[in-house]
């Protein structure tokens, strides 16, 4: 739903300015800002499912899409660099490997957790995991 | 960066199944339908990532992601018991109330975002035309055509690799580190309380404590 309404925002602010001929040209060869915004709404289809999700093992696998629209923004402004012959362009692609790295230690402890939990509760929905509530 | 042609079409093509994908991960009741949706919106993503020209980075994020990261995921689900949810008897979204709150949240998080991509992009657009004038680079045609003569070769991988050794090389150690500590917390976090008597882990008090209540625990022995 919220996807919806951003698209809904993004085309209103685009044909608003009468330039819907640039918006065709513009999805006919998209640029840095398309993947900006694919990035943008990977990473906020992410924190809604971190945010609305039960299942704790779900909320994980949105962490890893939240993680992957980071790495895209990295690469798309690493190639926009490099055409510009920016000094650092190859920074963000090395970056994006740090951020795979890290990703792949979080999951490994925290699906570590998951199954410590689930020994000791009995449960992997996060609303019954209340240790730490008073 | 101006994509033009079939790289346009397909950029579209992943873009969309990436987001389509990702919606249905979030959507979806059965975790494993989950696991899989995460699954092709990674790849898709890996094929932004070649259209970008970084195929090195494709390359980790399908071996490490697909081949690891998401077989650990599965193995998890299996190991852990989700029968409720499938058959459609446990609610998957949390309470109704916190539900909105944080749709709320995201939709303000979406707007701002996009206004800021919007905005942000005119300045950046402005910025690029001055440096493309002063520099006027274009790598590419530099670079040796391939056998079908089509495309041209790119040193992505090369470079990539040069950076991360001679500027990344601490970091780069760290990350090592950050693995192995991973590795041995994840082993020492699933260990099972016989696992953890039989390798004389356990304080001898609890171990009493356990044992009245579990008493083949009290039954293991202890290896050294």
């Amino acid at each position: 739903m919220s996807i919806l309404l951003s698209l809904a925002v993004l085309l209103f602010q685009e044909a608003s300015d009468g330039r819907v001929a640039q918006m065709i040209k513009g999805v006919r060869s998209p640029d840095l800002s398309k993947f900006l915004v694919i990035g943008a709404l990977l990473f906020i289809i992410g924190v809604a499912g971190v945010l609305t999700r039960r299942n704790i093992i779900v909320i994980f696998m949105s962490i890893e899409l939240i993680l992957n629209a980071a790495n895209l923004n990295f690469i798309a402004f690493s190639r926009y660099l490099q055409e510009t012959g920016s000094v650092n362009a190859y920074a963000g692609q090395v970056f994006a490997v740090f951020v795979i790295v890290v990703a792949a230690a979080e999951a490994a402890i925290g699906l570590g957790i998951v199954i410590a939990l689930y020994r000791n509760k009995e449960t992997i929905w996060v609303d019954e995991i209340d240790l730490l509530k008073w | 960066m101006i994509l033009s042609g079939w790289e346009a079409f397909f950029f579209w093509f992943f873009g969309l199944a990436a987001i389509f994908a990702g919606l249905l991960t979030v959507m979806a009741r059965n975790a494993v339908h989950c696991a899989l949706f995460l699954i092709s919106s990674l790849v898709s993503v890996a094929a932004l990532f070649v259209l970008a020209h970084a195929e090195f980075i494709a390359g980790v994020q399908i071996l490490v992601y697909v081949g690891g990261v998401m077989v650990l995921f599965l193995f998890v689900i299996m190991l852990v018991n989700v029968g409720a949810e499938e058959q459609g008897r446990e609610e998957i979204f949390n309470r109704p109330r916190q539900v909105t709150a944080s749709l709320v949240f995201c939709f303000l998080l979406v707007a701002g975002v996009l206004f800021a991509v919007n905005t942000g992009y005119q300045e950046l657009q402005k910025r690029a035309a001055i440096q493309m004038a002063t520099t006027g680079s274009d790598q590419d045609s530099n670079l040796p055509p391939t056998a079908t003569g089509t495309s041209r070769l790119t040193a992505q991988t090369e470079t990539v690799g040069g950076i991360l050794y001679r500027y990344g090389s601490l970091p780069f150690e760290i990350a090592s580190v950050l693995l192995l500590v991973a590795i041995i917390g994840s082993v020492m976090l699933a260990r099972t309380l016989k696992q953890e008597v039989s390798a004389d882990d356990v304080d001898p008090d609890v171990l009493q404590e356990e044992a009245r209540e579990h008493p083949e625990v009290a039954r293991v022995e202890v290896s050294s």
